[in-house]
């Protein structure tokens, strides 16, 4: 075979390689990625969920059930702030006060979630 | 196993650059029919193939002594997997990966017995080489220095393949060259002669630009590796970088030569003049080659070492020179600016004297004596005392705990010579030879923070003051070094005030960590770009009431982007319980971390109550002075307003002092 055919199957078969390779990994990331969207939305739509979360009380507010609290990560939820949450009956923040280091569990279907168990830390 | 990962990586490298040379001299050099031309053709193809094995074959080594050094253990480089681990999880590996796919496609390219009679052909196959060879190089790049430069990555790693690419052309075209010219420059090879002047002729064109380009890429990776005067001085990297530069400049300076004389020469016809001038040339393109081959020694050895910017430099020389020694001597600066404008005066001359053609030995002479004068007048008023530490840029950044253990250490070592506050008025320093130095004058910016290490570690002899060099530990020192920063600004911005000067940032906020309950800890650098930050140090007994009126407006201070930090004085773990239901106090208040940010940030300003705006790019911008009582938040609040219109945003303060 004369060489300038040789060179330019050559460079046909590298860009092809190339090309392949990627088509094909970029298929299956794109892939990988649509499946991990939706296991993440399955994972946190309309079902139930269940955290327990550290934080400080720094309001009580009985008049609308609800306890304010400085807390740190909730995964999937929210960030660490300081936030105001429902609690799931008034009985739960009986014995808090403000300023207590506390470990409290939020429980619902996001984002409608309530404070359903609260304990000191200290 | 350094010394052979070296030799294995020179050869690496020199095989990898010259392949890329001998392809692109034999496409530079074109076809010829000539007997002696094709034998130069023939012999440069069989090296290539060597150098192709070679290339393959030094590079197992030095993947296999990279894989030992992963692994960190030396018998990894035999074992197979280990290996294999490492081609296939580092990028140093896929980028070996990729090469040496590349060069395998290469070497096969060159022992296959494709004919390459007529014109297309051959050149097709002689510009695959070409191709192949540089996109086996190229990807060096992208596994070496470059691929580490913070930020601009990308950058980097395109600069320093530029710069390997435009290394294989000129460095790996001489000796190619060289070899053509003696082959011509024999009695037998006169048939090759025109074809011989003429591949030099382009080479020389080619190597012109060429160079250019390695110069200006080599220029910005310079920078972007080394960064400054005392890394190129003051660290291997550096070092080796100048041994680099001076073979450069002398294979410069032999190119010149071939590309001013000898190369012109060759025009002459005839065994008198033509072989010797072509052997000549022959002989100075060798040299310029073997220059390069040890050049490649010295990147090589560049490759394994770490880049200046990441070590810390030691400063060789007894001064250095600084536009800040100028700062309040006005006839000094009379004297640099003479100076200079004499030393300009002298490069005019000494530009003019090279493209005179008549009289340019006594006016480069001339220009060369005024240049001189002008730099010895204006460079000693610019000395300033240095030392091997001046240019060590502190471990600890600075930051409150830093400046709070140092603001300790203060007192209970430099108290009583420099006095409590600073100011050179301590009782112990009375006796001394020299009256000790007060801290908090404008000229302690004078000096770098490694300075101020090096006395600390080493003292002051002349003057009585103690080294600590034993006493404290590296980490203590640099605290110390944090604490007098902190000390020479605060006492620049006791004049600061509530209000802000627009556009005119210069105290920077020491970074600080901080707590609120159990939640996980949070720094005031994690607010930069995002929010202002408006840092009350408080104490409760007298602060309820400004407490209060902030905490009322809470809505409008968070829309304006404002994040409220409050650090008591006191009794920081129960802080909140102490504050209690009212006011009802929602935004962060540190019970953690509120000893250091207080003590460092009382070098500031030491009023019972203490309120800092800080911007968003972290500089102190005002600071309101106290009693805890309430005051009119407004007038905060048309602060926070005239930041956020400001403009321009300056950049962000360095986390470490200099």
């Amino acid at each position: 075979m004369r060489a300038w055919k040789v060179v330019a199957l050559l460079n046909l078969a590298l860009v092809v390689g190339v090309g392949w390779g990627y088509v094909f990994w970029g298929l299956k990331v794109a892939r990988l990625d649509r499946e991990l969207a939706l296991a993440r939305a399955v994972a946190s739509s309309g079902v139930e969920r269940e955290w327990v979360v550290a934080g400080v009380v720094r309001a009580i507010l009985p008049e609308l059930d609800v306890l304010v609290i400085t807390h740190g990560e909730i995964t999937g939820l929210m960030a660490p702030m300081t936030m105001g949450f429902r609690t799931a009956s008034p009985k739960i923040h009986e014995g808090i006060s403000i300023g207590d280091e506390v470990r409290f569990t939020l429980r619902g279907v996001p984002p409608n979630v309530a404070v359903t168990a609260i304990e000191k830390t200290k | 196993m350094y010394a052979l990962g070296l030799a294995a990586r020179w050869l690496h490298l020199a095989s990898a650059i010259l392949l890329v040379g001998a392809a692109t001299m034999i496409v530079l050099a074109g076809r010829s029919d000539r007997p002696t031309a094709r034998r130069w053709e023939h012999r440069v193809l069989a090296g290539s193939r060597g150098l192709a094995l070679m290339a393959l074959g030094s590079g197992l080594a030095v993947l296999a002594v990279q894989t030992a050094l992963f692994e960190g253990r030396a018998g990894a480089a035999l074992e197979a997997g280990a290996i294999a681990r490492v081609l296939i999880e580092t990028q140093a590996g896929c980028v070996w990966l990729v090469r040496f796919g590349l060069l395998v496609i290469l070497a096969a390219l060159l022992w296959s017995r494709l004919s390459v009679e007529r014109a297309l052909d051959w050149r097709a196959a002689r510009g695959q080489a070409v191709l192949l060879g540089a996109a086996a190089l190229v990807p060096i790049a992208a596994a070496g220095h470059a691929a580490a430069v913070e930020p601009a990555t990308a950058r980097a790693v395109a600069l320093d393949g530029l710069h390997v690419i435009g290394a294989g052309v000129w460095v790996g075209g001489l000796l190619p060259l060289a070899l053509l010219l003696w082959a011509a420059a024999d009695e037998r090879g006169a048939d090759a002669r025109p074809y011989a002047v003429l591949a030099a002729r382009r080479f020389s064109r080619v190597a012109l630009g060429v160079v250019l380009v390695l110069v200006a890429t080599g220029t910005l990776l310079a920078i972007a590796n080394v960064g400054n005067v005392a890394g190129l001085v003051g660290t291997a990297y550096g070092r080796l970088l100048l041994a680099k530069l001076g073979l450069v400049l002398a294979a410069l300076a032999l190119a010149a030569v071939n590309r001013a004389v000898h190369l012109g020469r060759l025009a002459g016809d005839g065994p008198t003049v033509g072989r010797p001038a072509m052997r000549r040339l022959a002989t100075f393109v060798a040299g310029e080659g073997l220059i390069a081959l040890a050049i490649l020694a010295i990147v090589a050895t560049m490759s394994v070492t770490p880049p200046a910017r990441h070590e810390a430099p030691a400063w060789p020389f007894a001064i250095r020179l600084s536009f800040r020694a100028l700062e309040g001597a006005p006839a000094a600066l009379v004297r640099v600016l003479v100076g200079s404008q004499v030393a300009v005066l002298g490069l005019v001359g000494l530009a003019a004297g090279l493209a005179l053609r008549g009289r340019r030995l006594p006016l480069v002479a001339g220009a060369l004596v005024v240049l001189g004068a002008g730099v010895g007048l204006a460079l000693p008023p610019l000395a300033i005392d240095a030392y091997p530490t001046t240019y060590r840029r502190p471990s600890v950044p600075y930051q409150a705990a830093s400046i709070a253990s140092g603001a300790a250490l203060y007192r209970e070592q430099c108290a009583s010579c420099h006095g409590l506050g600073g100011a050179g008025d301590g009782p112990a320093g009375v006796r001394l030879p020299r009256p000790p130095a007060d801290l908090r004058a404008p000229h302690t910016a004078l000096h770098t923070a490694g300075d101020l290490f090096w006395w600390l570690s080493n003292g002051i002899p002349a003057a009585g003051m103690p080294a600590f060099g034993r006493e404290l530990s590296e980490e203590q020192r640099w605290d110390l070094v944090n604490f007098l920063r902190a000390l020479s600004s605060g006492y620049a911005a006791r004049g600061m005030g509530p209000t802000i000067e627009p556009d005119r940032p210069w105290l920077v906020a020491p970074d600080f960590t901080f707590a609120v309950g159990p939640t996980p800890p949070r720094s005031l650098r994690e607010y930069r770009e995002r929010r202002i930050v408006l840092l009350v140090l408080y104490d409760l007994a007298r602060a309820r009431a400004r407490l209060a009126e902030i905490a009322g407006r809470d809505g409008t201070l968070a829309l304006l982007g404002v994040e409220v930090i409050a650090v008591p004085v006191h009794d920081a773990r129960d802080a909140i319980k102490r504050i209690g239901r009212e006011p009802r106090v929602l935004f962060s208040v540190a019970t953690e971390g509120s000893e250091a940010i207080a003590a460092a940030y009382r070098v500031f300003a030491t009023a019972p109550h203490v309120e800092f705006l800080i911007d968003r790019q972290g500089y102190i911008r005002a600071v309101a002075r106290g009693n805890g009582g309430a005051g009119d938040l407004d007038k905060t609040i048309a602060e926070i307003q005239r930041l956020n219109d400001e403009k321009a945003p300056p950049p962000a303060p360095e986390e470490h002092v200099h």
